[in-house]
């Protein structure tokens, strides 16, 4: 069922055009993801590899050239799919002329948070970020930790059920980054679904499920960390398979790397191992190696992201 | 109407945080009290003396002319002075929303794309009808209590300039929409009223024009930009008992000027990537 993911995208593609020249930039290219409500999702990629233009379109701040996206299963064009979402945007800049409980009471209002419903929820989403001393101090005041912290209460405070951020730790100290973590930890409870675009790496290793990292747009790697990385199971290099298997092992839970040989499956035990290979060659397909894998998310990411300066 | 109420409340913030607000009202309460005292000098009384009003009856009739002209040409320069200092105070609020990393917020939400443009809207319209009021009314209870002649066309400035500055705003929507500049979105809107101004004048300029095309063009312009200047002149006919002030057309054409802008202003705003 459509409404078992909070995220879908279809072929999602954004090409910016010039307005006074034929120069095109392909931002985003036929990005299909499915995001299952409830986990944490992380998506990774070189400063330029389209990450937050992939939000935006989500978002809708930015409109598709092609593709489709769906929130919950509604059409994310329309204004009620992004009811249930929470968001803490990049470069943020809230209106520095509101006290930092001005802000939540604005945001929450468009949010559609009842008046009286925002008045009980401000002041506990305050002390949730430890903001509770600051909420009449003009946000003009507020560090950039403080910002992002209270970005963090912005979003949660209509208590989505996607929450998507943007970098939320970029530029925060140690201890706001914690303070961030802490909070996002106590949403994990909640069933809350988080997508989180960073390119923190141990940030979303140690805190997401899945992970999908993007190269000049499109997805190079999706899956269960997991099964992505290494020291936890098993990798099969194979050529020459079909698309049909290959898609057979993806829903299997597999995870797909490209290679330079073909493919490389990521399997956690030696049965899954198995499995794949007896399937491979079903299907015709040729197996080049069959290897424990070592791995962390740092070497799959300089491997996908950055393949030509990856050891 | 949630996001509405809150979107209005919003840019009143933002005015009153840039002291826009207060800017607005600081200048009108100024000239409401260059009024109180000019009339403390007593002028009307000098300029009965310097017309040489002398017999009673015709005084009478003298002084209520003169009030009613002192009142349409007061309406003109409270018209002029209240839209311009309006569109200069409302020129930032629009780019303002659209900065990076502040619309990409609004645009997260659960509302129409159209709704947070009109919300913003109809904030600045509201803050410039407040100080339209106060100022035209200021300025009517002082004249009214130096005079003991209340003319209450002379009120006629209020609604006139609030009209013309909602079609002024829409300049200002569309082109801070398309520059998000704050500069442009002054410059567009005070350019078309010069050059409104200049398009009325059309009953000479067509008999000084040699070609057809050129004089068709003229009037072209003339009818499709914001009558600036004829609203102006139409309410000071008004003002004046002027049977012959003519309302219709100059409404109509600034009207649909200002619709067509303003529905501009929202297409574009839905079809932009931010």
């Amino acid at each position: 069922m459509t409404g078992d993911f909070a995220i879908e995208t279809y072929g999602l593609e954004k090409i910016y055009r010039s307005r006074w020249s034929a120069r095109e930039i392909r931002a985003v290219s036929s990005v299909s993801l499915r995001v299952p409500a409830g986990v944490k999702y992380g998506l990774l990629g070189a400063n330029g590899a389209g990450k937050t233009t992939f939000v935006k379109l989500l978002l809708t701040a930015v409109h598709p050239t092609q593709g489709e996206a769906k929130l919950f299963g509604r059409d994310a064009r329309e204004p009620e799919a992004r009811r249930p979402v929470g968001y803490l945007p990049e470069n943020h800049r809230f209106p520095t002329y509101l006290t930092g409980y001005g802000m939540l009471d604005f945001y929450g209002a468009l949010s559609g948070v009842e008046a009286r419903e925002r008045k009980r929820r401000i002041p506990e989403f305050l002390e949730l970020v430890g903001l509770k001393d600051w909420a009449e101090v003009r946000i003009k005041k507020y560090s950039k930790g403080m910002l992002q912290r209270l970005g963090l209460a912005q979003a949660l405070l209509h208590r989505p059920k996607l929450l998507i951020l943007d970098e939320p730790t970029d530029g925060v100290d140690p201890v706001g980054r914690r303070e961030i973590r802490r909070v996002l930890d106590g949403l994990k409870e909640q069933g809350v679904t988080v997508f989180i675009n960073s390119h923190l790496l141990s940030e979303v290793e140690s805190f997401c499920e899945y992970v999908a990292i993007l190269r000049s747009g499109r997805v190079a790697v999706e899956g269960k960390i997991s099964n992505l990385l290494a020291g936890r199971g098993y990798r099969v290099t194979a050529s020459d398979v079909p698309a049909a298997a290959l898609a057979d092992i993806r829903q299997s839970g597999a995870s797909i790397l490209p290679a330079d040989e073909g493919v490389t499956i990521q399997v956690t035990t030696r049965e899954e191992a198995n499995v794949v290979i007896d399937k491979i060659r079903a299907a015709g397909g040729e197996i080049e190696s069959v290897a424990a894998s070592t791995s962390s998310l740092e070497d799959l990411f300089m491997k996908t992201a950055h393949p030509d300066k990856a050891a | 109407m949630r996001t509405l109420i809150a979107l209005v409340a919003d840019t009143f913030q933002e005015a009153r945080a840039r002291w826009l607000f207060w800017g607005l009202f600081a200048l009108s309460t100024l000239l409401i009290l260059i009024f109180l005292f000019v009339l403390q000098i007593d002028l009307a009384a000098g300029a009965i003396t310097f017309l040489g009003i002398e017999t009673t009856t015709r005084r009478i009739y003298s002084i209520q002319k003169f009030v009613n002209v002192s009142y349409s040409w007061v309406s003109i320069a409270l018209y002029v002075w209240g839209t311009f200092l309006a569109v200069f105070a409302s020129a930032g609020l629009i780019p303002s929303v659209l900065e990076a990393g502040r619309i990409a917020l609004l645009l997260s939400k659960p509302l129409r794309r159209t709704s947070l443009l009109l919300g913003r809207y109809v904030g600045n319209m509201l803050i410039v009808s407040l100080n339209h009021i106060y100022l035209v009314l200021g300025v009517w209870i002082i004249l009214g209590l130096k005079t003991h002649i209340w003319a209450p066309r002379f009120l006629l400035a209020i609604p006139v300039s609030i009209f013309l500055f909602a079609v002024l705003l829409s300049v200002v929507v569309l082109v801070g929409v398309v520059s998000e500049s704050a500069a442009l979105s002054v410059m567009a809107p005070v350019g078309l009223s010069l050059i409104s101004v200049l398009l009325a004048q059309h009953k000479l300029v067509i008999r000084l024009l040699g070609s057809e095309w050129s004089r068709q063009l003229w009037m072209f312009f003339y009818w499709i930009l914001p009558k600036v200047f004829d609203l102006g002149t139409a309410m000071r006919q008004a003002i004046l008992f002027d049977r012959h002030a003519v309302w219709l057309a100059p409404i109509w054409t600034s009207a649909a000027f200002g619709i067509i802008v303003l529905a501009g202003a929202l297409h574009i705003f839905q079809k932009r990537d931010f």
